[in-house]
């Protein structure tokens, strides 16, 4: 009896397809316990980098990929991630506006760059430089603007600076429409 | 058609390390258990002596956070997977033998990338791509083909854990020199461990590049080929 089972040439098939069956329902058993805390867990880490850069930040929305600021009830400014890609991959920048689209703060939010050399784009010596600015006045100081790159970390600087003014271009241009 | 059959009675095809043959008449097979645990860490070390599953081994030693995160991710898998696909070892047809494989340790590493991301999130950022790459760590489609689809349950999971503590205690090693040397300190699940003076202002940088990767793996396989050598392996 068994071998009969094992020698039939659907068995393979057969076979095969219940393991996948297997792995889904234990894959989607899994995912339903964790999804729920990744998703709470992503929204306090947005909720946390935004009240660095909007201290008095009572509550915000989500508004096609921007993120509108509220400070007791009034607007206070807006904030947006952009994409760089980096020396070591993509790099998530996170960038707070005032109400005149001037640069409140800048947050690195993930970045896989080479330690100790393009990963000092996180150290606020580099990110601090931002504030204030205006679209216009971001890129590099060797390309006329006012940002400082990090010795030995040209790309990193550069793909961040990159990164913010071609979203914020990007991002003003929809917010004045 | 007689897979089964022929399965167990026929030699090791491709096994990719040197294994030690069955001893049939091993009468303890408790002094097998702790054999094949053994080898794992010395004889047939994945890192150095196997050379396996050398891509995340490069890319994660720069700390021994990674490394320790990584390495209990490989082992949680391999155990899982060396398991199961030792239980099923008698039903799976032998055609269709490595998809089983592949859906098995992708299971096991699907789950474990979903329990990082909810209960250890630093650590699946800075795993990154690494932690669904051990989907096609050879280590474990290795040892899946080579060991646990021939051998029982039990001693499955003892090679699963020799060699998971093997490239545990390789990467251990790896990225405590690599941490050291490029960074002049020691962290450990972010506490400071401690600082070396001189090295802390001005670290070499290089070791925490992949080229010094490459250094720190050539150097520690040498000593290890050394060891054998003395051994007159």
């Amino acid at each position: 009896m068994r071998n009969k089972i094992l020698s039939n040439k659907a068995y393979p098939v057969v076979f095969l397809a219940v393991i996948v069956i297997v792995s889904v329902v234990l894959l989607i058993a899994v995912n339903g316990i964790t999804s729920s805390i990744v998703e709470s867990r992503k929204r306090e880490e947005i909720k946390g980098i935004l009240e660095n850069i909007f201290p008095e930040m009572s509550q915000y929305e989500l508004e096609d990929e921007v993120y509108i600021i509220y400070e007791d009830g009034e607007r206070a400014g807006y904030a947006f991630i952009a994409r760089g890609s980096g020396y070591g991959g993509d790099i998530d920048i996170l960038v707070g506006l005032d109400n005149g689209f001037g640069i409140k703060g800048v947050s690195i939010l993930s970045q896989t760059e080479t330690p100790g050399v393009g990963s000092r784009i996180t150290e606020s010596l580099f990110t601090d430089q931002f504030k204030g600015l205006s679209a216009s006045d971001i890129a590099l100081k060797s390309e006329g603007g006012k940002i400082d790159a990090i010795t030995g970390a040209t790309i990193s600087s550069r793909a961040v600076v990159d990164a913010i003014q071609k979203k914020m271009v990007e991002i003003i241009d929809t917010l004045e429409k | 058609m007689n897979d089964h059959k022929d399965r167990s009675n026929s030699k090791q095809p491709q096994s990719c390390h040197p294994q030690k043959q069955h001893v049939k008449d091993d009468k303890k097979s408790g002094s097998r258990f702790w054999k094949e645990l053994a080898k794992g860490i010395v004889i047939s070390n994945p890192v150095f002596i196997l050379v396996l599953g050398l891509c995340p081994t490069l890319a994660i030693t720069s700390s021994i956070t990674n490394a320790l995160g990584m390495s209990a991710g490989v082992i949680f898998v391999l155990l899982c997977s060396n398991i199961m696909i030792s239980s099923i070892r008698k039903a799976t047809p032998l055609m269709v033998r490595i998809p089983v494989f592949i859906v098995v340790i992708a299971t096991f590493v699907t789950i474990l990338s979903l329990v990082f991301e909810a209960y250890l999130p630093p650590l699946h950022k800075s795993l990154g791509i690494y932690l669904p790459l051990i989907v096609v760590n050879c280590i474990n489609l290795g040892r899946a083909e080579a060991f646990a689809s021939k051998n029982s349950v039990v001693l499955s999971a003892a090679d699963a854990l020799g060699i998971g503590l093997g490239f545990t205690i390789a990467l251990i090693i790896i990225s405590f020199l690599r941490e050291i040397l490029g960074t002049g300190s020691l962290e450990i699940f972010e506490r400071q461990l401690f600082k070396l003076p001189g090295l802390f202002t001005h670290p070499l940088i290089f070791f925490i590049s992949p080229p010094g990767a490459f250094l720190v793996i050539g150097t520690m396989m040498a000593l290890f080929r050394l060891i054998g050598v003395i051994r007159g392996e």
